[in-house]
């Protein structure tokens, strides 16, 4: 029943994602009204996925599948995620020269990119509210932290991985050593 | 065929970082440029479909090039490929996340990373951006969409669905506006 969930949960997320991180809150939505994810897993699922090979959403359904029952689970999770590829696509690559000049598939990408683009600044939002408090109060040593990666991210072109070795760095001198 | 296939998109699956712009590049050295088995144009047009397609873009363009190369199964062989070694990876990574999480080390590192996520995500958002404003209407769409998600915390699913039918009525209108 479980695994049946989680395939589902990961169908519903595969169906409704075109490419990167207009995932993030078909995934953060999901995960966090079934419980197998906390917000902060959220963020740290997003980061580990940013680090390591393979796309986001695969990562977060091996994540979130394992969280929830084990390796069985992360297959069955890497499935559901994966099955427009085998449906959908395996279809469209029979009749592939009729999709090629198919304009509708862009039409709809005109109303669905917007669409992420107010989703994805809602999820940025419910980050920051997560991500820089501690105890329902603003944590300004993590504010400062999360201002310099912004300006690293943007102003200097720090590639992202490199941008997240350095918070971990950081995060260990600031809130392991130090303790702020 | 297939057995090679699987373990050529090993490999690829094996070093695609941070999006699937590295997996292109690596087909077209080894397909286009060495094997010359597709053209650069064919590349493209499975890159292009594969993106505008729901799901994962590279496991979209696995499927195309395997299929294109040996049917279904192709495509299949190619698509697990690619899975594979990310999957492995991060089966090792939750496993260790798990057991280590309250670990005050682990525990530090994750909370500094924490704080670059919304960034991260902020400046992948200004790229998006650029393109994702094609008629004035769209600006409207994307603040409702924000108010339907941060307030209302409608299902993505359902604003994604709405944000498509809105594309459709969109170009509809402004086609029939042209003329």
């Amino acid at each position: 029943m479980l695994l049946l969930e989680l395939f589902w949960s990961f169908v519903k997320i595969g169906f409704t994602s075109f490419g990167g991180l207009s995932m993030i809150p078909l995934i953060s939505a999901e995960m966090i009204s079934h419980g197998w994810m906390t917000a902060h897993e959220v963020s740290d699922i997003v980061a580990i996925a940013e680090m390591t090979p393979g796309p986001l959403g695969l990562n977060c359904a091996t994540f979130a599948g394992m969280r929830a029952a084990g390796i069985l689970g992360a297959f069955v999770a890497n499935m559901g995620a994966l099955s427009p590829t085998y449906t959908l696509c395996a279809a469209a690559a029979v009749f592939f020269d009729k999709f090629r000049d198919n304009k509708r598939l862009g039409e709809i990408m005109t109303g669905v990119r917007p669409a992420c683009v107010g989703m994805v600044a809602g999820v940025v939002v419910d980050l920051v509210l997560v991500n820089y408090a501690e105890a329902g109060n603003i944590h300004v040593p993590s504010v400062i932290l999360g201002a310099v990666d912004l300006i690293l991210l943007l102003k200097f072109h720090v590639s992202i991985p490199k941008v997240l070795m350095l918070s971990a760095i950081a995060g260990v001198i600031m809130f392991g050593v130090i303790g702020l | 065929m297939l057995a090679k296939l699987y373990i050529q998109f090993l490999k690829f699956g094996a070093f695609t970082f941070g999006g699937g712009w590295s997996i292109v590049a690596q087909m077209k050295e080894i397909y286009v440029n060495r094997d010359k088995i597709i053209t650069d144009e064919e590349l493209l047009d499975i890159t292009s479909i594969g993106r505008s397609l729901p799901g994962t873009m590279i496991g979209n363009i696995a499927m195309f090039f395997g299929h294109r190369m040996a049917g279904f199964w192709g495509g299949v062989a190619c698509m697990f490929g690619m899975i594979t070694v990310p999957m492995i990876v991060l089966i090792l990574i939750t496993s260790f996340y798990t057991a280590f999480q309250s670990n005050l080390w682990v525990a530090s590192a994750m909370r500094g990373v924490r704080t670059a996520v919304a960034p991260v995500i902020l400046s992948a958002l200004m790229g998006m951006v650029k393109s994702a404003f094609k008629f004035p209407p769209c600006y409207v769409i994307a603040l409702v969409m924000f108010g339907l998600y941060f307030f209302l915390r409608m299902s993505p699913v359902w604003l994604v669905i709405i944000g498509a039918v809105l594309g459709l009525m969109m170009c509809e209108f402004y086609e029939r506006r042209s003329h």
